[in-house]
């Protein structure tokens, strides 16, 4: 594989480039995973920018993003191949007259059959391969980028399913043998953390948590993303976004839903985060009834008064007690 | 650097972390990808290779410090009596003197400024019976224990009244001030020190912890005979198991699928092709069961309901619906705990809003409850599953009640933690049995797990 990235400073360059600030901590795990070339898994809340990370990648790296979206009920027809029936019926059809010339001069069964064992692979060949995003992944010519996206969601057997492809980058087809890779893909697994992975799958990966940003990060992707809002603006938003938070919502706003909010504020050309303004648009942040009266009813009340911090610790207080 | 790099290992383990043989080799060829010059890097490539759970993340945090410190030793407020004037010092001195031997000793310790010594360390640790502490939990409350053998809140107060008596004497108020301030910095630099050392010498006593039993014993004790530790051993294996089982249920259930061709539906996808049958369709038979959980948690099941909520828990992807009911006196629906995705904050959550008392266990009335308010739950396609002992302190069992529940219901089964010579005294488990389909003796793991099996089959 040829190396992508050569040290976490041009990961971190590359993909600010691509609009994505990565903080230490992904840039140094995206490094490690490439090198290492092991698939990274991304774990957080939703919506903190596991599958933007992936586009990303690919987008600096210019490799093509092969995505798989995970879901109950997800199987290997669905994920890696498929026979196309019709088709291989279709042309046992079409070749009938054809079959008919070649099996016609034989003289015998067992001579007819031969003949027939010789053109047999033209049956199970790749023509008649459907191939899904992960055989995709593997046969393409070009090094590309799977995003495995919401792996908590399919199947614990899918999963299993899965470290084949992981650990080894290449994939059993009964009929064919085994393809394995011609280029390692770079793969990322995102994960919501609805339910716990097995500890195979996660074995073989790198895991890396992304967590809700803090108030620096996250005002500059506002600003990164939406460069029309105005500066002073961006700060009251991210703040209120940060504190909304920390008090405890059936759903927490996530980066995403902040910068819709951010894209909304500039389409009504808001200047300040007043009320009738947060009373608009509020819901592009907060996507449950119960969580809208309850940030309504924060606004209206002012928070209590923050005592002034006891700053004097005579008495050696701080050793008295704990 | 190496065996360092393993101890930590070894004491991510002891504290419950799950480390493959691949994953700390990985940890390896990590670090020597990015060197250890960066620390921030350096636990990066440990973390990212040796941690695969969020919750594991705070463990490996609080690991890390204690075995690659930031190396810096904590910064001392120095000595006083170093730039004192000759009356200062003496008056220093007289103050002093009033203070008894033993006691002046150690406020003069913490005057001079010196950190503490090793030997010292390792004294103090061996007087609060630090080598025998394994659990970082305990780290506070050995420093606390420290300070206490270093005699601090003592000293505290008499420096307090060296401050006193100095000010009286005549110093400077900014004088006085300023040989608090260096006194506390002392104070605050060996704290540090002392929380240092407990944590490495802890870390370190975890590492070397040998490895915990074998789970297999576990599967066969009996639930009560487990200890806290063996019952968080036991949550895991639980956890284990039931994913196990449910990859074998699904893959029976996937296949119940595939079983019988549906004519119907197979006639009308070969119009398609012209009459001819391209794609076989089949019967969806699928095999979910509904159930409906009653769970005593009582004082007298508290010990065995715990694991059963997790082992139904984690099925329930396997189950078409879940109606999850507990009681010790009167019925509570429990299913809205259950919603979330954690099993551990759902359990803990319904065990603190149902706390046990003493002989209050009322089944007759959790019944009467059930036929009040949730009656409706039960139909031809539902199991009903009670977990208990059956015991009802000579209420009424209100056996009218039940037969109406398991008639209603498609499937009645009664897991019991007692084996049925045991079902005297205010046992109600003879009367109630013959109105189950089944009654099964789930005493340890391995008995839950076939029960569990058992009723995923039919």
């Amino acid at each position: 594989m040829t190396t992508l990235f050569d040290s976490t400073s041009t990961v971190k360059s590359e993909l600010s480039k691509q609009k994505y600030i990565a903080s230490d901590e992904i840039a140094t795990i995206v490094y490690l995973s490439q090198k290492l070339g092991k698939p990274l898994l991304a774990e957080g809340p939703a919506g903190v920018g596991k599958t933007e990370l992936a586009k990303a990648i690919a987008g600096a790296t210019g490799r093509e993003l092969i995505r798989l979206q995970c879901y109950e009920g997800l199987d290997e027809s669905k994920a890696l191949y498929e026979w196309e029936y019709s088709k291989q019926l279709l042309y046992t059809q079409l070749l009938r007259d054809k079959l008919n010339d070649t099996l016609g001069s034989a003289g015998s069964l067992a001579e007819a059959a031969d003949k027939l064992a010789k053109e047999e692979d033209v049956f199970f060949s790749q023509r008649f391969l459907l191939q899904r995003p992960l055989l995709k992944a593997i046969l393409s010519e070009k090094p590309t980028v799977l995003l495995i996206d919401e792996i908590d969601r399919a199947d614990a057997e899918f999963e299993a399913f899965l470290l084949e492809i992981l650990s080894d980058f290449q994939v059993s087809v009964p009929e064919l043998g085994t393809l394995s890779a011609k280029h390692k893909p770079f793969v990322i697994l995102t994960s919501n953390n609805t339910r716990e992975l097995s500890e195979a799958l996660k074995r073989r990966c790198l895991y890396l948590f992304i967590d809700y940003p803090n108030l620096q990060e996250e005002l500059a992707v506002v600003r990164l993303k939406v460069p029309d809002l105005n500066p002073k603006l961006a700060q009251q938003a991210v703040e209120f976004v940060q504190k909304l938070r920390k008090s405890d919502m059936r759903k927490s706003p996530s980066i995403s839903e902040t910068l819709d909010w951010a894209n909304a504020l500039v389409a009504l050309n808001a200047s300040n985060l007043d009320k009738s303004v947060l009373d608009d648009t509020l819901s592009v942040l907060l996507k449950h009834e119960a969580d809208l009266q309850k940030a309504k009813r924060q606004l209206n009340t002012p928070p209590p008064q923050q005592r002034p911090k006891n700053n004097n610790n005579d008495d050696f207080g701080r050793f008295s007690g704990n | 650097m190496e065996s360092r790099i393993l101890q930590l290992i070894a004491a991510l383990r002891a504290s419950g972390v799950r480390i493959s043989l691949a994953e700390s080799a990985e940890a390896f060829s990590a670090v020597d990808l990015l060197g250890i010059q960066d620390r921030d890097q350096f636990r990066l490539s440990l973390r990212a290779t040796l941690i695969k759970d969020v919750k594991d993340i705070a463990t490996f945090e609080k690991l890390f410090p204690l075995f690659f410190g930031s190396g810096q030793p904590p910064q001392m407020g120095g000595n006083p009596s170093d730039d004192m004037t000759p009356e200062e010092a003496n008056m220093l001195a007289d103050a002093l003197s009033q203070f008894g031997e033993q006691l002046r000793q150690r406020m003069e310790r913490l005057m001079n400024g010196e950190q503490l010594s090793r030997e010292e360390l390792e004294a103090l640790g061996r007087m609060v019976g630090l080598n025998q502490a394994d659990n970082l939990n305990y780290q506070d409350w050995m420093v606390e224990r420290m300070k206490r053998a270093m005699a601090f809140p003592q000293v505290q107060k008499a420096l307090r009244e060296l401050m006193e008596q100095l000010a009286q004497m005549g110093m400077t108020r900014e004088r006085v001030e300023q040989i608090r301030q260096m006194i506390q910095q002392n104070m605050q630099g060996m704290q540090e020190q002392m929380e240092q050392f407990a944590g490495q010498r802890i870390a370190e006593n975890l590492s070397e912890r040998p490895r915990s039993e074998n789970i297999d014993s576990l599967m066969n004790r009996p639930f009560n005979a487990l200890s806290d530790a063996d019952k968080q051993l036991m949550q895991r294996e639980v956890k284990k198991l039931a994913a196990a089982l449910r990859t074998r249920i699904a893959l029976r259930q996937k296949r119940a699928k595939t079983g019988q061709m549906d004519a119907k539906a197979t006639i009308r996808a070969s119009l398609k092709y012209n009459g001819v049958p391209m794609e076989i369709r089949h019967k969806n038979r699928v095999h979910k069961p509904k159930i409906v959980v009653i769970c005593d948690v009582s004082t007298s099941m508290r010990f065995c309901s715990e694991l059963m909520l997790t082992f139904l828990y984690a099925l329930q992807g396997q189950v078409r619906k879940t109606h999850a009911f507990a009681f010790i006196d009167h019925l509570e629906s429990i299913s809205e705990d259950f919603s979330g995705s954690n099993a551990d904050e759902a359990i803990a959550s319904v065990l603190w809003r149902m706390p046990s008392g003493h002989y209050n266990t009322d089944l007759g009335w959790a019944l009467n409850n059930f036929k009040d308010d949730h009656m409706e739950t039960l139909n031809t396609g539902t199991t009903l599953i009670v977990v208990g002992d059956g015991r009802n302190n000579y209420n009424d069992p209100r056996i009218d009640i039940f037969s109406l529940m398991s008639r209603r219901a498609a499937r009645t089964i009664w897991l019991n933690p007692e084996s049925e010579f045991l079902w005297n005294g205010d046992s109600d488990m003879h009367k109630y049995k013959p109105l189950c389909n089944d009654v099964l003796k789930v005493s340890n793991l391995r008995e839950l797990a076939n029960a569990v099996d058992d009723l995923m089959t039919r």
